[in-house]
């Protein structure tokens, strides 16, 4: 792994912890306050929801590269082994192109709602949808780093502590 | 209609060559709305975030969280132990105490997948070191897991129940536990019958009554966790989402303060498991949103429900039928996204034929979890052979006894609607 990637994943990594520790923290402070003192933070639901819309979308760019989004794989390893290749080249072009189109259209979505704000914090809505075509950049990074393995073994990164077939067995 | 065609169609391609089942669905969705919609483009981007821009959606990464800070260190442990001084001395002892200790542990996490991460890896290691097959004890690993998403707190059914706005998470939560308790019986005739046949012997002596009281009250913090969840929710303490924050903290204090296993320096270990797995469940479901969403509005649902009414089938015909292609299709797609894509479908008809919603839900909700441990494409399969290093090949043939108890106990549950029903209705859930 070089400078980059290291560096890259150690910032997407943290990222997504520092996400889903402040949704909690909000969360649980919204319930302990409302037991307490009888009031509640106004803002904790909004806020927390659009963290979770961002977590989505920064966490779907290292899920890529476990191989961690589920799939059926069955034709693939039923092909011989330069057809199967062919149709992950495939795969891979179609991918890019999506992500591409999370970009593209993500960006027109933001334009769209900039001058809408959120009911509580009143920041625009284009800060939220932000989340989609930044998320699409980050897909495209992971995608690009796996390339090779995933076009020729089917081969993702591994993670001590990420099971790729985790979304599968819920 | 043309819409709805391209939609299926695609996506059966895409998902047939490979492409991963989120991206197949907003990719199917895109095509869609391109060839045969007259919609904008952009309402892909919008139900898409509508779809992950929900409060009770945020009960799913709260839950995980929860059973990631719980399954770390020395609970595990005591929940098995708590588990094996009721049926470790019989014969099959150990296989007893797998199912029984998964049952408990079920009652903290929401998804077949830490139960078998878990304390079912654990059980694993233990059944092979006193002589049991290995790939007997990751079957039955693998056929029990299935009671994580039937037990509360479940993941699945909190995405059913915002799938379909006739039954709430309390609901069904509470109409899980009869079932799972089910299937917990059923897994363990099928262990007596074969620890009898093969004489894989009990694990020693009975514990004295001191130790069983002293265990009891180690294990009681991590019993008292499902009471916690269903009985705030019931009383009216906190909404679904809430009780998960409740749990995910009580996780926490529970780890650090009474079992002392959990250390600081894992946190952000087990925060970022868990956000990739909670960023793995939500996009599907973002991308199914959308996808069910231009499903609905091109009408193949409602047209669906007339021509069934129009057949004029019996309520059982309907659950036989249902029953027989949701186990096709989870043959090749896990729950997830059976779930975001079926239930908008068939809910509807199943309401309008007269099924109880609460019936039908648990119906599906088991029929499709039992599509993880049906070959070829099984995730908690894929995972029990993971954690246990056990090929695929002996873990199938050892899961077939399994498989016929399943069976039963899905038949039982379609036609014997009270399983579900009885418990929600006694204790007042709507």
């Amino acid at each position: 792994m070089n400078t980059f990637e290291r560096y890259f994943l150690g910032a997407n990594r943290w990222a997504l912890i520092v996400l889903l520790g402040s949704m909690s923290v909000i969360i649980f402070a919204n319930v302990a306050l409302r037991y307490l003192t009888n009031e509640s933070i106004e803002w904790a639901e909004e806020v927390a929801r659009h963290m979770m819309i961002w977590l989505t979308f920064l966490g779907a760019g290292p899920v890529l590269r476990y191989g961690g989004h589920i799939a059926v794989d069955n034709l693939q390893d039923a092909l011989p082994r330069q057809a199967a290749i062919a149709l992950r080249a495939v795969i891979w072009l179609l991918l890019l192109g999506f992500f591409c189109f999370m970009i593209w259209y993500g960006l027109l979505y933001m334009e769209r709602t900039q001058f809408q704000t959120t009911a509580a914090t009143q920041i625009p809505f284009a800060y939220i949808y932000a989340a989609m075509p930044i998320g699409g950049v980050l897909l495209i990074i992971h995608w690009l780093l796996i390339t090779r393995s995933y076009l020729l073994e089917r081969r993702f990164a591994q993670d001590a502590h990420f099971d790729a077939n985790a979304s599968a067995s819920l | 209609m043309s819409a709805s065609l391209i939609l299926i169609l695609s996506a059966c391609v895409f998902l047939a060559m490979g492409v991963p089942v989120a991206f197949a669905l907003g990719m199917s969705t895109l095509a869609a709305l391109t060839l045969g919609s007259s919609f904008p483009l952009m309402v892909l981007l919008k139900e898409t975030f509508t779809g992950i821009d929900s409060f009770p959606l945020m009960a799913v990464p709260f839950f995980i969280l929860a059973a990631e800070l719980m399954s770390g260190g020395s609970l595990t442990t005591v929940l098995l132990r708590f588990a094996s001084q009721f049926v470790g001395h019989k014969r099959g002892g150990l296989g007893y105490t797998n199912v029984v200790g998964l049952t408990f542990f079920s009652g903290i996490s929401g998804s077949a997948l830490a139960d078998a991460a878990g304390p079912g890896s654990m059980m694993i290691r233990m059944m092979d070191k006193a002589g049991y097959d290995r790939p007997y004890a990751a079957a039955l690993t693998a056929a029990t897991a299935i009671v994580g998403p039937i037990i509360p707190p479940s993941i699945i059914m909190i995405i059913y129940a915002l799938q379909d706005e006739r039954v709430s998470v309390g609901t069904l939560f509470t109409a899980g536990l009869l079932p799972g308790l089910l299937v917990a019986v059923g897994m363990c005739i099928v262990n007596w019958r074969i620890s009898t046949r093969r004489n894989y012997r009990g694990d020693g002596e009975r514990p004295g009554w001191r130790e069983i009281i002293e265990t009891s009250i180690r294990a009681l913090p991590a019993l008292l966790l499902p009471v916690l969840i269903l009985g705030g929710m019931r009383a009216g303490w906190f909404t679904p989402t809430e009780a998960s924050v409740v749990a995910v903290f009580y996780a926490l204090v529970c780890g650090k303060f009474v079992y002392r296993t959990l250390e600081w320096k894992a946190l952000p270990d087990i925060l970022a498991r868990s956000a990739l797995l909670t960023a793995s469940v939500l996009i599907i479901i973002g991308m199914s949103a959308s996808f069910a969403w231009l499903l609905t509005i091109e009408g193949l649902p409602s047209m669906l429900a007339e021509w069934m009414s129009a057949q004029d089938f019996s309520p059982w015909t309907f659950l036989i039928m249902v029953n027989v292609f949701l186990l096709l299709f989870g043959l090749f797609i896990e729950p997830l996204p059976g779930v975001m894509v079926l239930v908008p479908i068939l809910a509807p008809v199943a309401a309008k034929l007269g099924i109880d919603p609460v019936h039908f839900a648990m119906v599906v909700i088991y029929n499709l979890t039992l599509g993880m441990i049906t070959p070829p494409v099984g995730g908690l399969l894929f995972v029990t052979s993971n954690v246990s290093r056990v090929p695929l090949g002996p873990l199938v043939k050892e899961l077939k006894p399994f498989l016929l108890a399943h069976a039963v106990i899905l038949m039982l549950l379609t036609f014997v609607p009270a399983i579900s029903t009885w418990l929600p209705r006694t204790l007042g859930f709507k």
